[in-house]
């Protein structure tokens, strides 16, 4: 019993590192269908700056997420402007600029960071850890946990209740059309890729007390994060919450039993299989035309 | 247009003339390495412009193929070193260290030359066919069939890297022996490597520009513009992106092949993601859709990149350096240098001609790529 919660707990605790990664990736993807390749590298930047706020100015992770958000969101919008909103009618290229987005950033935070590891330290209210049905598990685990489904719920609540949501759905569904009744599109996407990179870099700072931080930690985060974009279908908020739940839990196990390597390269597979006989995913109903 | 057609041959006898060239003005076995190098990626960046430019499939995997050829000639030139490398029985030295006692079946036909050669090429062409057939067969095209050749190759890369006992892991593939031939041998840092590697990138230059002239090669541009027209047209539009898939995947490992020989090894970075992204900004900064520019490309990124290295905060900025040419290249000169000079030739003569240079400014402008969109 205590090995089967822990071990659903491991599972969760991957899960809602997925979630975190991936909800940024979806959000941009399902509205703008802008592979963006450089995601991993706001992931990083999340990252570098909880741990900037934290070496230079003394601040405690908590109170640094709202800086770190708006500072990524701003770096997002800079982008869309410069760079993606010239690339939305040729998709291919946009996996290239954010690509080259990719690489430029790495180097930027190589050259002025340094490529060595970075630690951040935990709030220490949240280093202790909390007893679940006979199996323990670290309190801060469980908060961002917490924080993962929170922003979903908040996102969810944007994209279902707002006005603002109600046009961005009507923007997916007929970009023309909804231009035509008066809709400011461009503005839309600015929108939605600014916040999909602020809660990339969310994702960043929270990661950042559980991994090590360098300039190459986005890279791996990317290619989570878009399988789970893949699998839970691109306009489905909730498919990409079932599927960081289906992939954390199952490379928990899949971790446990054999070897990392060949873990990764058997979902890797797997998904390769998935995009040829499902390439709307998993867990989406329509398709965008 | 046949004026134009013996233009370009001429243009591209040129090139391959000049760097067949080289080695009689420089005299440096280094130098002749570093050159011969960038001609191999020369090879690649030829690859992929056949799939990507001529026909639309951007291969994010092309390492994949250059890998496997490269492990290929591996393999052959492992088995031929002198016993003392290679521990009891003749088995390669990392299999004696991890417990191997008798060579794997799949290495066996590797002790003969002719089938390694071919292997080396088949081999990464069938694999591609495979990948090539499952994708376009399902009518996968674009990002998706982007995503899964990066993907294929993440999955090769792992699975080199996890059998340790058969391919060296990590390591990869180390203490080889010289590559020869008819008597010649090929050592890495040697005027006969470097022409072994220009001759194999003439043939492959003037073979692919074959290809692209040829009725297949029209065909592949028309799927590459508007794939459902030439659908509707009849013609099987999966076999024909197999078919350059397969090709350009051939080529890339018999690059892969002549990449060992100068490298003397072989390891799993070869099938890495940044040497992935590396080939496509070569192919995006010379010209998708010109294969000499491709080529010209690859050679002059990598070529100034090998000039940087000696100074390591150099190479640093450099790669910053690329990222942003890259980006800027893709936003606003999608065709590559090849495109601009080509747009420039074209707007010369005209303006000489006519002299209501109104007309002959607006020419140009209509035929850039992209624009038009599928609206």
């Amino acid at each position: 019993m205590d090995f089967v919660v822990s071990q659903i707990l491991t599972g969760l605790s991957l899960s809602s590192i997925l979630l975190l990664v991936a909800l940024g990736l979806a959000i941009i993807y399902g509205v703008t269908g802008v592979i963006n390749l450089a995601h991993g590298e706001f992931v990083m930047l999340g990252a570098y700056c909880a741990w900037l706020l934290q070496t230079e100015l003394g601040w405690s992770l908590i109170p640094s997420l709202a800086v770190v958000f708006v500072a990524i969101a701003a770096l997002g919008w800079l982008i869309e402007v410069a760079v993606i909103r010239h690339l939305y009618d040729r998709p291919l290229d946009t996996i290239l600029a954010t690509w080259g987005l990719g690489v430029m950033t790495q180097q930027i935070v190589r050259l002025t960071a340094g490529g060595e590891l970075r630690y951040v330290q935990m709030p220490p209210s949240l280093s202790g850890s909390v007893r679940i049905l006979g199996a323990t598990d670290s309190a801060y685990r469980l908060f961002v946990l917490g924080v993962a489904l929170g922003l979903f719920v908040l996102t969810w609540c944007i994209y279902r209740y707002t006005s603002f949501g109600l046009k961005l759905r009507a923007i997916t569904q007929n970009r023309a059309i909804a231009s035509s009744f008066g809709i400011n599109s461009a503005r839309a996407y600015r929108l939605t890729f600014a916040y999909g990179a602020g809660i990339a870099g969310l994702a960043g700072a929270l990661i950042s007390p559980l991994k090590s931080v360098s300039p190459e930690m986005g890279t791996t985060y990317v290619v989570d994060a878009f399988m789970v974009v893949v699998l839970g279908g691109v306009q489905s908020l909730v498919g990409t919450l079932a599927s960081s739940a289906v992939l954390g839990e199952a490379s928990g196990l899949l971790a446990y039993y054999s070897n990392d390597t060949i873990a990764k390269a058997l979902v890797l597979i797997a998904i390769v299989i998935i995009i040829r006989f499902r390439p709307q995913g998993l867990f989406a109903l329509r398709v965008r035309a | 247009m046949s004026g134009k057609v013996s233009r370009q041959i001429l243009l591209y006898g040129v090139v391959c003339l000049a760097i067949l060239l080289v080695p009689l003005l420089v005299n440096d076995a280094y130098l002749l390495n570093k050159y011969a190098h960038y001609l191999i990626f020369g090879m690649l960046a030829v690859a992929l412009s056949l799939s990507w430019g001529y026909a639309g499939i951007l291969n994010l995997g092309q390492a994949m193929t250059f890998g496997i050829g490269s492990y290929c000639m591996a393999m052959f030139l492992k088995l031929k070193t002198v016993p003392i490398h290679t521990g009891s029985d003749g088995l390669p030295d990392f299999m004696v260290w991890n417990n191997v006692t008798e060579l794997p079946w799949i290495w066996v036909p590797f002790h003969s030359m002719p089938v390694a050669l071919l292997a080396g090429i088949l081999v990464p062409a069938l694999l591609a066919a495979l990948l090539g057939w499952f994708m376009f067969g399902g009518r996968i095209a674009g990002v998706y069939a982007a995503i899964i050749t990066l993907a294929a190759m993440v999955v090769v890369n792992l699975i080199i890297i996890d059998q340790q006992s058969y391919t060296g892991g990590f390591n990869g593939i180390t203490d080889l022996a010289q590559f020869d031939v008819f008597g010649l041998t090929f050592d890495a840092y040697s005027a006969s490597t470097y022409y072994l590697i220009a001759t194999c990138l003439t043939v492959t230059l003037f073979l692919a520009l074959a290809v692209s002239r040829s009725k297949t090669g029209l065909i592949l541009q028309a799927v590459r513009d508007q794939e459902e027209r030439v659908r509707f047209f009849g013609y099987d539009v999966a076999l024909y992106k197999t078919f350059v898939f397969a090709l350009s995947a051939a080529i890339a490992g018999l690059a892969g092949m002549l990449y060992t020989i100068v490298m003397e090894f072989a390891s799993p970075t070869f099938l890495g993601v940044p040497l992935s992204l590396s080939i496509v900004i070569w192919v995006a900064v010379g010209g998708r859709q010109s294969l000499i520019g491709a080529m010209l490309g690859a050679l002059f990124v990598t070529g100034v990149q090998g000039a940087l290295s000696e100074s390591e905060a150099f190479l640093e900025t450099w790669t910053l350096v690329m990222g942003g040419l890259f980006v800027l290249i893709v936003l606003f000169m999608p065709k590559g240098l090849a495109g601009a000079f080509e747009a420039l030739a074209r707007r010369f003569p005209k303006t000489e001609r006519t002299v209501g240079a109104h007309h002959a400014t607006e020419q140009p402008s209509k035929s850039r790529p992209h624009l038009g969109g599928a609206l």
